[in-house]
């Protein structure tokens, strides 16, 4: 197994340790309390940690993690879900999602306190005007970096355009759109190849 | 009864949270505006998931559950919307000897959708006015987030300071 080292600190030793539940639980739960930023960010630490503890190879993480994209959910759960089952069965997989779920659940459990009791303050409020009109942008640039990777044909494009304008008109019925636009997509996919 | 409906919306919601955060948000708006909260609560509310530890739709969840039924309503609604995703998985685990899809076929599907769902967040969260200060922040941090590797967290961290500061923002 070559697990490539990534320059800093000469002494980065793989330490193997047995991937008991517990294990898994406090690897995750240190994590997830403390990596700010969404799925993307947390994944590749995930990954790190895991193959720095020799419970699994880089190669056969990533492939994971690219099936457990194809599930609904955070994909930081989805991942450590799927890995840990491979790795320790039920029981880790149980583990994983506790470990994902309860540090940030409890910080929030605080923070809920903290706002309802500072949250008529005028510089609080202020804050959080700031802070939340930049999610437009943060989105936009998700959208972007989604669409760069992304191979272009004219399918993806009318694709992608009629499920989005869709989903626009008819937000109540997002749910079903999406369900139904999914199935449809495969479907084309299997009788018409392009 | 509020537990059961944040259990039920949420549940529903874990079903269709497919393509990471964003697009999940863009579902929890529809769910909940205007219905259990006004659009300016719920961006703060997002602003607020997104500055915390751990994946966006989760925290959202929970405080959507928290600002409604409070210790329960938060609990409810963080394991509702996980619910679907940890059934999905389990069963696909047992039975994917049996499944005959073709995998990249599905994906490419799967993708196109979760970019349909992004397009159409996007499209809500669109400040609602031409005043200038809203777009101001909206462009300036998708030039940052989407052409350098500054993460996300300190854009929203940095422009709720500057607003504190200067008040720019109504």
């Amino acid at each position: 197994m070559k697990i490539p080292s990534k320059g800093k600190g000469p002494n980065k030793t793989i330490k193997k340790t047995e991937p008991t539940p517990l294990r898994i639980f406090l690897t995750l739960a240190q994590i997830n309390t403390l990596t700010l930023g969404g799925g993307y960010v947390i994944v590749p630490v995930i990954g790190n940690s895991f193959q720095k503890q020799g419970w699994i190879d880089e190669e056969e993480f990533y492939r994971i993690f690219s099936r457990a994209q194809v599930f609904p959910g955070p994909v930081a759960l989805s991942t450590s879900f799927l890995c840990s089952y491979r790795i320790a069965g039920v029981k880790g997989a149980i583990a994983a999602v506790l470990g994902v779920v309860l540090p940030p659940f409890i910080a929030l459990i605080l923070v809920g306190g903290f706002i309802s009791l500072y949250g008529d303050s005028e510089l609080f409020k202020r804050f959080l005007n700031g802070a939340g009109a930049v999610v437009p942008g943060l989105v936009g640039s998700m959208l972007w970096k989604t669409a760069k990777n992304r191979k272009w044909t004219a399918r993806v494009f009318i694709e992608v355009g009629i499920l989005a304008i869709l989903l626009i008109l008819f937000p109540s019925a997002a749910f079903f759109i999406l369900i139904g636009g999914i199935v449809a997509l495969y479907l084309g996919r299997l009788l018409w190849k392009s | 009864m509020e537990i059961l409906k944040i259990s039920l919306a949420f549940f529903k919601i874990g079903i269709v949270a497919f393509g990471g955060g964003w697009s999940v948000v863009g579902l929890i708006k529809q769910e909940i505006v205007p219905n259990w909260m006004s659009a300016d609560a719920f961006s703060s509310l997002i602003a607020i998931a997104q500055s915390t530890p751990g994946p966006i739709a989760l925290n959202a969840a929970t405080l959507v559950g928290w600002q409604k039924a409070g210790f329960l309503g938060a609990l409810a609604a963080t394991f509702s919307v996980i619910a679907f995703p940890l059934l999905a998985m389990s069963i696909t685990m047992a039975f994917s000897k049996y499944i005959p899809l073709k995998k990249d076929l599905a994906d490419e599907s799967l993708r196109s959708g979760s970019m349909a769902m992004i397009i159409m967040t996007l499209w809500t969260l669109l400040p609602q006015n031409t005043l200038p200060g809203p777009w101001i922040f909206a462009l300036a941090s998708f030039g940052v987030t989407a052409f350098t590797k500054v993460n996300g967290v300190w854009v929203i961290l940095g422009a709720g300071a500057i607003n504190m500061l200067l008040g720019v923002l109504p």
